[in-house]
């Protein structure tokens, strides 16, 4: 087949996001004629991770198109660091030959995959288990996800003999075993602390038996809830308000948001090896999860083109007799019929934009491994390839404003060089006020490294999406009969399990009733692809 | 786990990615059908389906496991991601000898190897359908075909190969890519290079062992393979035995073995 107009299809997706992929993949096995399209020339879309050159080309035309991103800016701090010259924007190669240069350097471009929307999952996640079980899961590498910090300008103890990074970092205690061993915590702290990860780290079935504990009031905020309820100090408010992952400031965080987090947190420690709760896709995240998937599709008889976007949508609606009643108008003034239109709303032109949550992201190469960030905490446990920080408000010096998180990735993830690190920054404010507080978060956390800990490369942007709020979970859109859309892409800094219900409901509303619905995403081995 | 040394063989072992390239029905696939179950379908559909093989290759010294990985047609509206390439060591570019817009296409297939893929990668030029041939594919040794029609025919262009279609004997040889001209190409750019056939298997199994060859030691250490997180020692680095085995989880129901 040389032409996407030679037969009509089943499904046409648009867009190559982590949602589309998974029901590509889940269509394609389920007998339909899946055609995935995406108007860039690269997969992922706002989730899209990239090369120092395809960062450039994506930041040049990004700020020109409709797309979930407003306002990307690079700056390449490779050509003077200490200072500062005239050649801010030069590229590496672009150096004076000759004279022994022993500064950190910038590798190739390809040495780097930096992803727009980088998120971890948690072990015991809903998507770990359609990768497992639709066996996709045997293309894509996985690292773990360490510690928590809490950056604390205020060294905690006095004579410290930490070295690195983490002298101004506190290590947020995971479970009861680093409570105990924490140092910087007081014994009547301790006992509070204790009680409640006792308290939210109860079975469920425990908990309903447990008449005194029945009636928890969850609405109130999270700060009242744990200070009514466990007493627990204000100084450790922030740290388990880090383990929720909440991106909102602590005093917009409801209990009902932050205790099923923190819970999840607590019980995804050990469920794929000891002493981590998360992991990461090597090589780029989700981006290469989602190109797992699309291939995966491809196997299972769909069609991917790339650079193809969609110009016009004609729906036949209700009233059409056809059984392929969208039409579709490519960019490559191709013509192609379907049953079934998905895609998101920036695929779809007739859609109108959907209400979006702004936040601020930066990505950062760092000329240093922050080793230091990423012990072994637990024996018999991998070497983590990531590390959160959280940044709470006051220690930036904007105390009303929400968290900022910095997720660092080692070269163990495959995303950067040895000896060198991304850091990966979000925070829940848009435009300049935003970029300002993520690059106070990663110059403080450059400076707390040292000297030889310098930014390298960065990138900032604004990105459009939803942060999931312990609320509505996301649904589809439904248009017409034949025509459905995806809300926004997620914002949330780990995979939010919903993602793979709505992904389900799209599926069962394409397939109806031909397929069992248990059957979502179980696939065979294919003839040959296990081990002998 | 196939991949501990204490398996059954003392050989080391390791895993090579090998990404399968060429033009549409030019018998990837087949190749390595051939070469996995030395088996042959005529007239086979195109790739749906399996496309992500695995095979080993014994040497002297060692024992290579191929991953195979097939297009699945993605190829087709230039969709291939960038995972498809990422860290291949090896790269089987196929073209069909009778055939030789087929030889311009694998061209293109290498230039995009040498922009994408990592820089140690092996590339090996195949032209497959020997059998199509006078050469016939019964001597291993692929012996050079007559030269012609290389000598006219330009690299890449069409409009020479089809001249050369016309000088064809009316023997029965469908070959119109001569080579002398795929392995003058070959060697310019350093490729391997034979010249196959998947349905009666000529050449296929020295493709992967000399593929297997010519694998630098250095690049299979770093070599994709079983990581399992619980045999991971303490504090070790650098963290290619500490990914993650989603396996793991789910050790109860999923296969014993599984673990690429």
């Amino acid at each position: 087949m040389e032409s996407l107009s030679e037969h009509p299809w089943d499904v046409i997706i648009a867009g190559t996001g982590l949602d589309q992929s998974l029901l590509a993949l889940a269509l394609s096995r389920s007998g339909k004629k899946v055609l995935h399209l995406d108007q860039n020339s690269y997969y992922g879309g706002s989730e899209a991770a990239f090369s120092l050159d395809e960062a450039s080309e994506w930041m040049n035309c990004v700020n020109q198109r409709r797309t979930p991103f407003e306002d990307a800016k690079i700056s390449n701090h490779q050509a003077s660091p200490q200072s500062a010259s005239s050649q801010v924007d030069s590229a590496a190669s672009e150096l004076p030959q000759g004279t022994p240069d022993n500064r950190p350097k910038l590798a190739a471009s390809r040495a780097y995959t930096l992803s727009l929307s980088p998120y971890f999952l948690y072990t015991r996640s809903e998507l770990i288990s359609i990768l497992i079980s639709s066996k996709v899961y045997r293309q894509l590498e996985f690292m773990a996800v360490g510690s928590w910090w809490i950056y604390s300008p205020e060294p905690p103890n006095a004579e410290s003999h930490e070295l690195g990074a983490t002298r101004l970092f506190h290590r947020v205690p995971g479970n009861r075993e680093d409570v105990f061993a924490d140092s910087n915590i007081s014994m009547k702290s301790k006992r509070t602390l204790m009680r409640f990860l006792r308290q939210i780290s109860k079975p469920q079935d425990e908990e309903e038996q447990d008449e005194t504990e029945e009636k928890e009031d969850l609405s109130m905020p999270f700060a009242d809830y744990l200070s009514s309820n466990f007493s627990v100090p204000r100084d450790l408010q922030d740290p388990l308000l880090s383990l929720s992952l909440s991106q909102l400031a602590q005093q917009d965080t409801s209990a009902s948001y932050a205790v099923p987090r923190i819970k999840r947190h607590l019980a995804s420690i050990g469920a794929l090896g000891p002493g981590f709760g998360g992991v990461v896709s090597k090589y780029g995240g989700g981006s290469e999860i989602l190109q797992v998937g699309c291939r995966a599709s491809a196997v299972g008889g769909a069609v991917y083109a790339l650079d193809t976007g969609i110009q016009s949508i004609t729906d036949g609606g209700l009233s059409s007799e056809s059984e392929h009643p969208v039409e579709v108008h490519l960019s490559n003034g191709e013509t192609i019929r379907s049953r079934t239109l998905i895609g998101s709303a920036w695929d779809l032109p007739s859609i109108d934009q959907p209400s979006c949550t702004k936040v601020s992201r930066s990505i950062t190469i760092a000329s240093s491994a922050f080793t230091s960030l990423f012990p072994v905490t637990t024996e018999g446990a991998p070497v983590p390839a990531s590390a959160v920080l959280m940044f709470p408000g006051d220690t930036l010096g904007s105390p009303q404003s929400p968290p900022v998180y910095l997720q660092v990735h080692s070269s163990d993830t495959g995303d950067c060089p040895r000896q060198q690190s991304i850091i990966y920054g979000s925070v829940a404010v848009s435009g300049p006020q935003g970029h300002a507080l993520l690059e106070r978060a990663v110059d403080r956390l450059l400076q707390a490294e040292g000297t030889q800990a310098i930014a390298l490369w960065s990138m900032r942007y604004t990105q459009l999406g939803r942060l999931s709020n312990g609320g509505t979970p996301p649904s589809i859109q439904t248009h017409s009969p034949h025509v459905y859309s995806f809300p926004p892409p997620s914002l949330d800094l780990a995979f939010e399990d919903e993602t793979v219900d709505m992904i389900k409901q799209a599926w069962i509303k394409i397939v109806g009733d031909e397929v069992a619905h248990d059957e979502f995403m179980i696939f065979e081995d294919r003839e040959g692809t296990s081990d002998d | 786990m196939s991949e501990s040394a204490s398996a059954n063989a003392p050989k080391p072992s390791s895993s090579v990615k090998l990404v399968l390239l060429g033009e549409a029905a030019v018998g990837k696939s087949s190749l390595v059908l051939r070469f996995v179950n030395n088996d042959f379908q005529e007239n086979k559909e195109p790739t749906i389906g399996a496309a992500f093989l695995t095979q080993k290759c014994t040497l002297p010294t060692r024992t290579i496991k191929f991953e195979i990985w097939d297009t699945a047609g993605q190829e087709r509206f230039a969709s291939l991601a960038p995972m498809y390439y990422r860290n291949a060591q090896a790269a089987l570019v196929v073209y069909d000898v009778t055939k030789p817009s087929s030889l311009t296409k694998a061209k293109h297939w290498v230039a995009e190897l040498q922009r994408q893929a990592s820089p140690g990668i092996v590339i090996a030029l195949v032209g497959n359908k020997l059998d199509l041939t006078n050469d016939g594919g019964d001597d291993a040794g692929a012996s050079p075909a007559p030269q012609a029609e290389s000598e006219s025919g330009q690299e890449g262009n069409e409009g020479a190969a089809e001249d050369a279609e016309e000088q064809l004997p009316a023997s029965g040889d469908a070959r119109k890519v001569s080579t002398r001209e795929a392995s003058t190409y070959a060697e310019e750019e350093g490729l391997l290079f034979f010249e196959t056939s998947a349905k009666i298997g000529t050449n296929v199994v020295e493709v992967f062992t000399a593929i297997a060859n010519a694998i630098p030691e250095s690049s299979l250490k770093t070599g994709r393979g079983a990581g399992g997180a619980g045999q991971t020692a303490l504090g070790s680095r650098p963290g290619e035995d500490s990914r993650v085995n989603l396996g793991d989880r789910n050790a109860a129901t999923a296969k014993e073995g599984c673990a690429c």
